[in-house]
């Protein structure tokens, strides 16, 4: 495990094997500051894009990604293996510090700066991801309607609130809280059922 | 407030875990979780069913100075290896506790009645919370349950009793929870003469409508032999 992570410093994508990344967390549960390194040689380039992304600023990303890992740190001990993937478990602590620090700052609305990438290309997935491409949720974000499709990736992937989405796609607020509603219960149809 | 519908307890999980959530709303999701097991697992699998979605972010090289950062705070704070100990220990403590004031109460109960002493008996309280808020006893005489403190369903809602017997999936209605906090039951289920859990849920006014428990499980104990 700890080999792997050594040749491997670049993030690994969806194929690397969950045990070693839980095992890692494992490691750093029990006070490992070395596993700790690794996690962040292994993780920190994909956390640190997620929260570029949400809040889309390089100085805020970077104290994003800082307080992830010490808080990544301090909860390893209360990570179990019935708390799920970890790589999700990794993702929801950066997304959640970064939606939080959006929200205190308060957020222009992202705008369609080519230098920081149109904040939403609702209807295209990364072709070059392999996993989603390939994987149930992409199959299941198909069969929503445009409308609920990209409230949900504008939510996840962007960090937007209900507010901003209805200002992005011009649509009333009532219009959208129904999409994201509907959108979450037909893809947990769809994925569950 | 958390929904106990878990239809809309799910919705909003997912909300929450989208992000869409106004700060307030988000702050109280999150207060929620640390008490609420249903709400966790909805949230828990929410996030790993939109996991591949954050592959949508292209994974950037942070700046080099953040792992310094970083490396600098835990070196000063001491690592989480006290934090570890510390935990399991109170986990382990409370655990201990709560086995402790079971059998207390046991032999307290068996002593205190010694013919015909109930033969089983279980003291409910909230998930992870030790605080004792329902006794059961179980024997010949029936099944009666009792509040200890001040547990009163909220308005319009009635607490009902289910019986999980060992291994079963389901679990069974004993019936709802009279206001006063007191539920005397005749015949005791011949599925938990091998013991069992005792489980309260918070349902409409008059019971659960569909024979399965709706709303949360706000109590659970285990059913303690006595003798």
């Amino acid at each position: 495990m700890a080999k792997a992570a050594r040749n491997n410093p670049e993030p690994i994508d969806g194929a690397a094997p969950a045990c070693a990344l839980q095992d890692l967390i494992d490691a750093v549960a029990r006070g490992d500051r070395g596993a700790l390194r690794r996690l962040y040689e292994r993780e920190s380039r994909r956390l640190y894009g997620i929260a570029l992304r949400i809040v889309r600023r390089p100085e805020i990303a970077a104290e994003v990604l800082q307080d992830a890992f010490l808080q990544i740190w301090q909860k390893a001990a209360s990570y179990a293996p019935e708390r799920g993937d970890p790589a999700a478990w990794l993702t929801g602590i950066v997304r959640y510090r970064g939606i939080d620090a959006v929200r205190k700052l308060g957020r222009e609305l992202p705008s369609a700066d080519p230098e920081q990438g149109e904040a939403v290309a609702p209807d295209t997935f990364g072709e070059s991801d392999a996993s989603l491409a390939r994987g149930a949720l992409r199959r299941c974000l198909d069969e929503l309607d445009d409308n609920q499709r990209r409230c949900i990736l504008l939510a996840f992937v962007d960090g937007l609130t209900h507010a901003e989405i209805a200002a992005r796609l011009s649509a009333p607020l009532g219009s959208v809280k129904s999409w994201v509603r509907r959108g979450l219960v037909s893809l947990r149809r769809c994925l569950d059922g | 407030m958390i929904p106990e519908n878990s239809e809309e307890l799910d919705i909003l999980a997912g909300e929450y875990v989208l992000g869409v959530l106004d700060p307030a709303v988000a702050r109280v999701v999150e207060a929620a979780l640390a008490v609420n097991p249903e709400l966790r697992r909805a949230v828990i699998l929410w996030e790993e069913r939109l996991q591949p979605l954050s592959a949508l972010a292209p994974p950037v090289g942070p700046p080099p100075a953040i792992w310094n950062n970083i490396a600098a705070r835990i070196g000063e704070t001491g690592g989480a290896r006290p934090r570890l100990w510390h935990s399991l220990a109170l986990w382990r403590l409370s655990a201990a506790f709560a086995a402790a004031c079971a059998a207390c109460l046991a032999l307290y109960i068996f002593l205190a009645r010694p013919a015909p002493g109930p033969s089983l008996v279980a003291i409910l309280h909230a998930p992870r919370q030790e605080r004792p808020a329902w006794v059961a006893t179980a024997g010949r005489n029936g099944l009666s349950v009792q509040a200890l403190a001040g547990a009163a369903a909220p308005r319009g809602r009635s607490f009902e009793l289910w019986a999980i017997a060992p291994g079963a999936k389901k679990a069974v209605s004993l019936g709802v929870i009279p206001a006063n906090g007191r539920l005397q039951i005749a015949a005791f289920p011949q599925a938990l003469r091998q013991g069992g859990k005792l489980a309260i849920s918070v349902e409409p006014e008059g019971g659960s409508p569909t024979g399965r428990a709706t709303g949360p499980i706000v109590f659970v104990g285990s059913l303690v032999a006595t003798k």
